[in-house]
């Protein structure tokens, strides 16, 4: 009777819960497929001359965007790697602060894997060839976090290091500026 | 043995009399008023070196004023009594807006600055009205070295010599260029970028040797001094400060005063093994020359990484003082300062050079203001440390012990993995950091421009890629006790304590200039340029400039005769950094620790490059 | 218990003797501190089978009265207490109890205090580092420039008090090598230690007993216990830089290794690969396994660890890089220089 009906859509509450968390948690550990690169992005401030079309956004970014198991990954490799030694936790140093909401190379997670990839002149080194780009991947959906864009399931509700931010799971989602004023 | 000549003495003492008694306005500012603590030094007192410091021709050729360091003017034309009417002369633009920590050279009516990245060396023609400019050299270096500077882009000043102009650039250049037409004479690359290695000191030349040391303790990048020949610049000597001892260019002539620091190959064996190789101790600060020994001072950088727990044993030759024969570089003496440094407490801060009364003569000394909290008085010829005295809040250190010359590092402050170490003092840039003080032969006194910081650290293992920085530290720091951040402290070598304090809001990153007219000159962070009484302290004058002041002002005779004084104003470096690269404010371990220190700079003042020069108004 | 002493020294070895193995196993007499745990063991299995099986027969003597008559019946008017019979029982049952209690507790005070003593000995000191999954270890001494640095595996002498200082990069992991010693946890943000006197020479295996992660399963360790004069010789040997690389394969290997990837996270002594993320490769081919005890080592083993190690240990840190064959081929064979 009615104690049925509660049951069910209980019982049917809960799979929807327990399913929507899937996509979150999918590991890619094999880094398949094997022969994916990252690609060299586009400025989103990019005059495209006669009327073309902006590029279609990158379908891997769907893969480490919002997964929790990337940006875990990010996370050890953002300092292990000294990424931490030149932007600090979010707060910049030698390098550009990454919390805020000035992209000089673009805010988008493929946008920040080129970034890292390629290097930028002003002094950010080029990492292709020395991680992999599921590594680079990884650390761009991590730097993402500092500013609050990946959705709050998604990260990490404890940092490594001494106490210094906000934790991740209290960061405010800052507005991407699109701004490719280069300004040094 | 050497007395300063009495009379001129007399007269000096006379004119400041007259000039304390009519000048007592009590002008506002952001200091406070200044705390007198001691009396100045009667009779016989510290005075520079004879052939180290010449008397002022009007000029200001090197960085130091002169080979001993003093960054005293000897023109006495603004005294307290007249500051008041120090007013702009003229301004110039440098067309850049990084931190700007160099002085400006004035060789016979021609004014050259050296600009922080892109390095650009302007000439100004001072017997012109509003100093136009000559020509300008513009060096090019790599733009991708602006991501391996720790602590700025910036550069710490060129060097007049033999009608040259030699100056470093960021990508590890050391370049020559005539002083008349500005066309390059010699350039030679020495530093490596790709190995996170900069080039940000200022260079000395002295007997025919330009001398320059490296950047990028932070960065795993093993510290040198080189010598290059000022005519060719081709490399001479090259003196690695950790290794072998063939590397470190010791040999027989290396006599240091304390064991600890004698042995063979202690570059090596006092790292683990091929740690050494990414040590650090790089030599970004200042030298000081003595002509009459032919020998050189100066200390070396912090040992690479911060985390200090993967570097056990003393980390020879780090944080410690060279004294080196200048035309060979073999060494003399060394005394190690901070053995296994693990605060971050480069020991690269100015040697002044001076003579102390000692018994019935004097003794020709080094008076160090350190980076880890203490004054150093050591004898120049032995390297034996005479006296070592905190000059503001110490508690990471338990005090210097004399005989062995071991500093006796506090356990409870020691940073661990695991654990966070909280309210060390002082903090990593130390008590005083890169900006130099000034020593004024008049009052024997050493006028301090300081930090009064703590912080908390954390470390975590650092992992070396060459071209990234090797640091394993999170730190956070915060102002020291009384709630000021910065200083100027007039320090008394000899009886060992300050004779007055000015407390300043922020960090004081600015050097100091003493005049014979006896005034200090010094800048505040948020853009203050202020005169205080060189016996007392009192603010007597000060200017509002556009941007935070960390330059080394000078003072020269115009080609009118007048003195001038003058300034570069523009925020950066270590302290500046979250005005100059717009940093963001909520990450306190921002800036390698100092944006929590100074977070509320960026409401204060804003990037900018501009010289100031004032003069007396007629 | 006179009677039992050479019973109980006995015993231990009986135990070793059942084993099939005896390099991983909490039964063996391979150090101090094991050996002292067997015989408590064995105390402790004595006293309480004994009063096992006093309570058991008493319980099945109990079952058996039931079948006669008379057992249900209580008498009015009588009590427990005043059974002279009942009275004894009891007294003498409690003195056994406690005599039991007290045996225990002694042998347990002696055990524990056997252990101190050979921690407060110690001659030689290690620090274990544990990280997501392999084990960072490195061998302390006097004299900075001797200081050794080596994963996975270590070299113990016999006869010596090593104590083992334990820190953890990440989660907590547990130190057990059941041969040694028992079990001590690595935890992160302190330091424990653990103290071992190896007594007979030969190969123990270890492995983290703390769960840690996907990988937890693979996170084995290696110890071998040698000689005084081996361990000082195999000492000396790993504290030599890598060698410089013999054949154009091993020299193409070497290019690579140094100036790409692999780098960014090993450290070979002697060349610029110095980073500290990973394990150290100074001397990799003598050592016994690949990647914390997960493949023994061999050539076929290197060639299939570097070319994809997610599908041996998916979700460890080394990342796939797809290396080309003639790569792989090059930097294996440096690799297997790496003596």
């Amino acid at each position: 009777m009615s104690s049925r009906f509660s049951v069910s859509t209980l019982a049917l509450a809960l799979a929807v819960v327990a399913f929507a968390g899937c996509d979150r948690e999918e590991r890619h550990s094999r880094s398949k497929p094997l022969g994916e690169t990252v690609p060299a992005g586009e400025s989103p401030d990019t005059i495209l001359p006669g009327g073309s079309q902006p590029p279609a956004p990158d379908p891997r970014a769907k893969l480490y965007d919002n997964n929790a198991p990337a940006i875990a990954e990010g996370q050890f490799l953002y300092t292990r790697m000294n990424c931490v030694g030149c932007h600090a936790h979010g707060g910049g140093g030698m390098g550009p602060p990454l919390m805020d909401d000035e992209w000089r190379y673009g805010g988008r997670i493929d946008q920040i894997a080129a970034t890292i990839a390629e290097g930028r002149p002003n002094g950010m080194p080029a990492w292709r060839g020395k991680l992999t780009d599921d590594q680079i991947w990884k650390l761009a959906a991590y730097v993402r976090t500092l500013s609050g864009q990946p959705s709050k399931d998604s990260v990490s509700s404890r940092s490594e290091s001494m106490s210094a931010t906000t934790p991740q799971t209290l960061t405010p989602r800052e507005p991407v500026h699109n701004s490719d004023t280069a300004e040094r | 043995m050497r007395r300063v000549n009495t009379a001129l003495l007399n007269v000096i003492a006379v004119v400041a009399c007259v000039g304390l008694q009519a000048c007592n306005k009590n002008q506002p500012g952001s200091s406070s008023e200044p705390v007198p603590s001691g009396q100045l030094p009667n009779g016989p007192h510290a005075l520079p070196d004879r052939a180290a410091s010449p008397p002022d021709d009007g000029n200001w050729v090197m960085p130091g004023k002169d080979y001993g360091s003093t960054r005293f003017s000897g023109l006495n034309q603004i005294t307290p009594a007249n500051v008041g009417k120090l007013v702009p002369q003229f301004t110039f633009s440098t067309a850049t807006t990084h931190g700007y920590e160099a002085p400006p050279l004035v060789v016979n009516g021609t004014m050259y600055l050296i600009t922080p990245y892109p390095n650009d060396l302007y000439a100004l023609d001072l017997t012109k009205p509003g100093a136009p400019q000559k020509w300008v050299f513009k060096p090019k270096p790599a733009a991708a070295s602006q991501g391996v500077a720790c602590c700025g882009t910036v550069n710490r000043g060129a060097v007049y010599d033999a009608g040259k102009i030699i100056f470093n650039t960021l990508d590890g250049q050391t370049i020559a260029v005539d002083a008349n037409s500005g066309q390059q004479v010699w350039r030679t690359q020495l530093g490596n970028i790709q190995k996170g290695e900069t080039l940000t000191m200022a260079p000395l030349v002295a007997n025919g040797k330009v001398l320059v040391g490296n950047s990028g303790g932070e960065m795993g990048v093993r510290g040198w001094l080189a010598a290059l020949d000022e005519g060719s610049g081709k490399l001479v000597w090259k003196a690695y400060h950790t290794g072998p001892d063939k590397d470190v260019l010791i040999g027989s002539r290396f006599k240091p005063f304390y064991p600890t620091d004698r042995g063979k190959d202690l570059g090596v064996k006092t790292w683990p093994p091929e740690i050494w190789k990414l040590g650090g101790g790089p030599m970004w600060g200042w030298i000081s020359y003595d002509p009459a020994s032919q020998a050189i001072y100066y200390g070396t950088g912090n040992p690479g990484p911060w985390n200090a727990d993967q570097r056990p044993g003393d980390n020879k030759w780090t944080t410690g003082v060279f004294a080196r024969d200048v035309s060979s570089g073999e060494a003399l003496w060394f005394y190690q300062t901070t053995p296994h440094d693990i605060y971050d407490h480069d020991d690269i801060n100015e040697s002044i050079l001076a003579t102390i009364p000692w018994g019935n003569g004097r003794r020709p000394v080094l008076l160090r203001p350190g980076r880890n909290g203490f004054f150093y008085v050591m004898d120049r010829r032995t390297g034996q440390v005479l006296s070592a005295t905190p000059y503001g809040y110490v508690n990471g250190y338990r005090g210097v012990d004399l005989k062995t010359g071991r500093i006796a590092v506090n356990p409870d402050k020691e940073p661990k993995p695991g654990r966070v170490s909280r309210d060390i003092c002082p903090a990593a840039p130390g008590l005083k950091d890169w900006n130099p003080s000034a020593f004024s032969p008049v009052t024997g006194l050493v006028y301090i421009p300081h930090n009064n910081l703590c912080m908390d650290m954390a470390v975590q293992p650092a992992n070396y890629i060459a071209g990234t920085p090797f640091v394993g530290a999170d730190v956070k720091m915060y102002g020291g006790p009384g709630g000021y951040r910065g200083a100027v402290t007039a320090w008394d070598p000899i009886a060992r304590k300050a004779v007055w304090e000015v407390h300043e809001d922020l960090p004081t990153w600015s050097p100091a200039l003493a005049t014979a007219g006896g005034l200090v000159f010094y800048g505040t962070l948020d853009g203050w340029f202020k005169a205080l009484d060189a016996r007392t302290g009192k603010l007597l004058w000060q200017f509002k400039t556009g941007s935070g002041i960390i330059g080394q002002p000078i003072s020269y005779r115009g080609p009118d005769g007048r003195q001038y004084i003058a300034v570069v104003a523009g925020v950066g470096g270590w302290a500046g950094g979250i005005v100059e690269n717009k940093l963001d404010p909520r990450d306190p371990t921002g800036a390698l620790g100092f944006t929590n220190a100074v977070k509320d700079l960026p409401g204060k003042t804003t990037a900018g490059g501009m010289l100031y020069v004032f003069a007396l108004q007629r | 218990m006179k009677q039992a002493r050479p019973a109980t020294l006995l015993l231990p070895l009986l135990l070793s003797s059942c084993d099939y193995q005896s390099y991983q196993s909490t039964f063996s007499d391979a150090a101090t501190e094991v050996r002292n745990f067997n015989i408590l063991f064995v105390v402790f299995l004595v006293i309480c089978a004994f009063m096992y099986v006093l309570v058991i027969a008493f319980l099945v003597a109990t079952i058996a009265r039931r079948r006669r008559a008379h057992a249900n019946v209580v008498e009015a008017g009588k009590h427990h207490e005043s059974d002279p019979l009942m009275r004894t029982g009891l007294i003498a049952w409690g003195a056994l109890v406690a005599t039991g209690l007290i045996g225990l507790a002694i042998a347990s005070f002696f055990t524990d205090r056997s252990m101190a003593s050979a921690a407060a000995h110690e001659k030689l000191s290690l620090t274990v580092t544990a990280n997501q999954w392999w084990w960072d270890v490195q061998y302390n001494a006097s004299d900075v420039s001797k200081t050794l640095r080596t994963a996975n595996e270590l070299h113990l002498p016999v006869g010596v008090p090593v104590r083992i200082t334990l820190r953890s990069n990440d989660v907590i992991h547990s130190f057990w090598v059941p041969s040694l010693a028992g079990k001590q946890d690595l935890i992160p943000g302190r330091e424990n230690d653990i103290t071992i006197v190896p007594k007979k020479v030969g190969v123990y295996r270890g492995q983290c007993a703390e769960f840690c992660g996907t990988q937890h399963a693979h996170m084995a360790l290696v110890v071998n216990v040698d000689s005084y004069g081996d361990f000082l010789k195999w000492w000396q040997q790993q504290l030599r830089p890598a060698f410089a690389p013999a054949t154009p394969l091993a020299q193409a290997g070497y290019n690579y290794v140094t100036t790409g990837p692999c780098a960014a996270c090993h450290n070979i002594a002697g060349t610029p690969a110095s980073a500290t993320v990973g394990p150290d490769l100074t001397h990799l081919a003598s050592r016994r396994s690949i990647a914390a005890g997960t493949m023994p080592m061999s050539s076929g083993n290197l060639y299939g660890w570097v070319e994809d190690p997610q599908s041996i240990k998916p979700g460890s840190r080394m990342p796939t890089i797809g290396l080309e064959p003639k790569q792989l081929h090059a930097v294996v064979a440096y690799l297997e220089t790496l003596k």
